[in-house]
């Protein structure tokens, strides 16, 4: 059975993977990763962020390989290996994924909300207006989700020059010495950068989506590079300008940083940052929703408009009861260990899967 | 009709979070700590407001309140007060001196915590009480402006090395570094000075430093120094040097760190005939002599003391991998220095 192809009018051009990958990796945890990395390597964290960057170029180039062997997206795929019906019960998981990762993106940012600005919003209410916008986003089709993954990465990028501020009272001894810890701590590390780093293996399910995929391989790594460049800058300043006790004390270390920011229009910039994160949520919000009403939309074969409003109802319905500090953190835990069984063990196994099948099926065409 | 939903829900969701309008609530904008008479283990704190008058001029209003945490001393305040209190313009904290002796880390703790409060503010602790220090009438334009103005720019230009409360936290939390604060004094009702130096052992006041000795201790602490002092030469001539720029670099070694300090500077004043250039080598002279004389002995004070202002644990710490800061206290009690010092007069003012 041959898959419809995706008309040319709904596809995207290929640069625009760059923007897709790099407003999906960009998210919540720039907020607060310093600290997850430097409770494990210390100040050598940084190191961990250019090896986890590597190993996501490896796997960005494996999923390009799955998506050009088999010509399609994820169900695609695992139709190629283990047949249709096994294919999309294993599919059925990764909409749990991308709707608990949904989940995990909003509360982690109510949080935010709640305790830097507003204590009394309310969780549900604020959900809810985001969930209409993103519902309506995604309405649109893809390619206004990837307009909005566009404006989400460039109009907020002039929050990476605040940063600066923090420079003119850091020390960067607090850097030295390098290579102080050993190679368990700085892999132990790389793992809890990788949930920071994750959203790239979304390439896999928009890939039908992509004119000529080829040509937009190396915008996506392009991406990953930038991404990586960025988290590793800026967790070289945080490293500078906190010292190491102080740091591990900070949950939310870049927002603390914006304390320093000092303008005469502005006595707390964190006002600002924070509203203007808002943005940069949105598209990570938009995407995930689009991925697993897409997955329902393949597995089931219903209309992708239902899947949409599944996962809004399936959000707003459980985000209530994630209500404390403790609560969304283990969220956060368990979205992280979810997140790197899928990119760094699930895709490599695909990736292994989908290259012996093709080797098979060569065998019997012969 | 979907437009009108969504209009609906904006009218809807704007009433959400409670606003705050500035005229309506009463923004702290300094707080002194002292410790309760009554009991130890209670802080008695005294907030500044500032109210702006239509004539432009600002009164000071201050209330106090004790309590065992400060969020108690916000309740008591907010008690005396006619609008909400909120903490989100704090300038200035002053701790008073039994405070400062008995452990400022439950407050830089609390602040810390506060998202509202930034970090620039600055922290200083006081030679009196801080309840004094903050019921004076300084200046026209409120007393937080005030004494944040006079802690910035003796920053900026004098002997002030650089503070404030991230500093504070960050020499806090350093291991191999003991945090310092200014000390300020309150001299009559409308005057207040910089009284020096206070120096901490992890959160406790141990030592101050007076003012004299504030030049050398920012050469030792600080990178960058605009400070004036004073030479005297053999003849009894005076001339004030003003330190344009002024480098310190350490180095350390197996027990004994060794500081080079360079300044550049000019001659602002000389009481004698003629500003010959070997009366300007001599002053040149003189001037390192003195401040390799005064760090050295500032250096051997910390010693004493037990405190590390400058950060040599964590400058040896910096070069040497597996550092073990528990070997290094012990260490830090024998340690050697040596002091050299190298001054560079470029300019001498307009006339010779």
């Amino acid at each position: 059975m041959k898959e419809q192809p995706i008309p040319e009018r709904l596809q995207i051009s290929p640069f625009l993977v760059f923007y897709l990958v790099m407003s999906m990796q960009i998210g919540i945890g720039v907020l607060g990763y310093q600290r997850i990395i430097a409770m494990d390597a210390g100040y050598d964290a940084w190191i961990s962020i250019l090896f986890t960057g590597a190993c996501v170029h490896v796997i960005v180039w494996m999923i390009y390989k799955i998506g050009e062997t088999v010509g399609g997206d994820i169900v695609t795929a695992h139709k190629y290996v283990v047949g249709n019906f096994i294919g999309k019960a294993i599919c059925f998981i990764f909409i749990g994924y991308f709707i608990i990762y949904c989940l995990t993106i909003v509360r982690t940012f109510i949080e935010v909300i709640q305790v830097w600005m507003f204590p009394e919003i309310s969780t549900f209410w604020f959900s809810f207006g985001f969930m209409i916008l993103c519902i309506y986003i995604v309405f649109g089709g893809f390619r206004t989700v990837v307009g909005t993954a566009f404006f989400g990465l460039v109009l907020p990028a002039y929050l990476l020059l605040t940063f600066g501020w923090a420079i003119k009272f850091s020390n960067f001894y607090n850097l030295l010495p390098i290579l102080d810890h050993s190679i368990k701590e700085l892999l132990t590390a790389s793992y809890h950068m990788s949930l920071s780093l994750a959203g790239f293996e979304i390439i896999i399910f928009f890939y039908p989506f992509i004119k000529e995929p080829k040509k937009s391989q190396k915008w996506a790594h392009l991406a990953v590079l930038t991404t990586t460049l960025i988290y590793t800058i800026l967790a070289i300043i945080t490293f500078a300008y906190f010292s190491e006790d102080q740091l591990s004390r900070q949950i939310w270390a870049s927002l603390t940083m914006w304390k320093i920011v000092e303008m005469p229009f502005v006595e707390r910039f964190e006002y600002i940052g924070i509203a203007n994160w808002n943005l940069i949520i949105l598209p990570n919000v938009c995407i995930s929703i689009w991925v697993a009403s897409r997955l329902i939309k393949r597995v089931f074969n219903i209309r992708q408009k239902v899947g949409v409003f599944f996962v809004a109802a399936a959000v707003l319905s459980v985000i209530s009861f994630v209500d404390t500090r403790i609560k969304i953190n283990m969220l956060n835990k368990y979205v992280g260990k979810m997140g790197f069984a899928f990119t760094f063990i699930y895709i490599p196994l695909l990736f292994a899967a989908v290259m012996i099948a093709k080797k098979l099926k060569k065998g019997k065409n012969k | 009709m979907k437009k009108l939903t969504l209009f609906c829900l904006v009218l809807l969701l704007s009433g959400c979070v409670e606003k705050e309008i500035i005229d309506d609530i009463n923004i702290e904008v300094g707080v002194g700590y002292d410790l309760a008479e009554d009991s130890k283990d209670k802080y008695r704190g005294t907030v500044l407001f500032q109210e702006f008058q239509p004539d432009k001029s600002v009164i000071n209003r201050t209330f106090s309140g004790s309590g065992k945490l400060r969020q108690d001393l916000l309740l008591e305040v907010t008690k005396q007060s006619s609008e909400p209190v909120v903490t989100g313009g704090m300038k200035i904290a002053v701790f008073g001196p039994d405070v400062s002796r008995a452990g400022i880390y439950d407050l830089i703790d609390s602040f810390q915590r506060d998202a509202s409060i930034g970090a620039r503010v600055f922290v200083a602790t006081s030679e009196g009480k801080a309840e004094d220090l903050m019921k004076g009438e300084y200046g026209t334009r409120g007393n937080s402006t005030y004494i944040y103005n006079l802690i910035q720019h003796n920053i900026a230009h004098r002997d002030i090395p650089k503070t404030n409360l991230h500093i504070l936290a960050h020499d806090y939390y350093q291991k191999g570094k003991d945090p310092f604060l200014p000390q300020l004094k309150k001299v009559s009702n409308d005057k207040i000075e910089i009284f020096g130096i206070s120096l901490f052992k992890d959160d406790k006041e141990v030592d101050s430093l007076p003012v004299k000795d504030m030049f050398f201790f920012k050469l030792l602490v600080d990178k960058y120094s605009e400070g004036n002092f004073d030479v005297k030469l053999k003849k009894g001539e005076l001339a004030a040097v003003k330190s344009i720029r002024s480098k310190h670099d350490i180095k350390m070694s197996d027990n004994h760190a060794s500081i080079n300090i360079k300044i550049e500077g000019i001659i602002r004043e000389y009481t004698g005939d003629e500003l010959a250039t070997d009366v300007i080598g001599a002053v040149q002279k003189n001037l390192e002599k003195k401040i390799e004389k005064e760090c050295l002995r500032l250096l051997k004070q910390f010693q004493e003391l037990g405190i590390d202002p400058i950060g040599l644990g964590q400058m040896k710490k910096s070069k040497q991998r597996d550092f073990d800061y528990k070997k290094w206290e012990d260490e830090y009690k024998t340690l050697g220095f040596d002091v050299k010092c190298n001054v560079e007069i470029e300019e001498t003012g307009i006339i010779e």
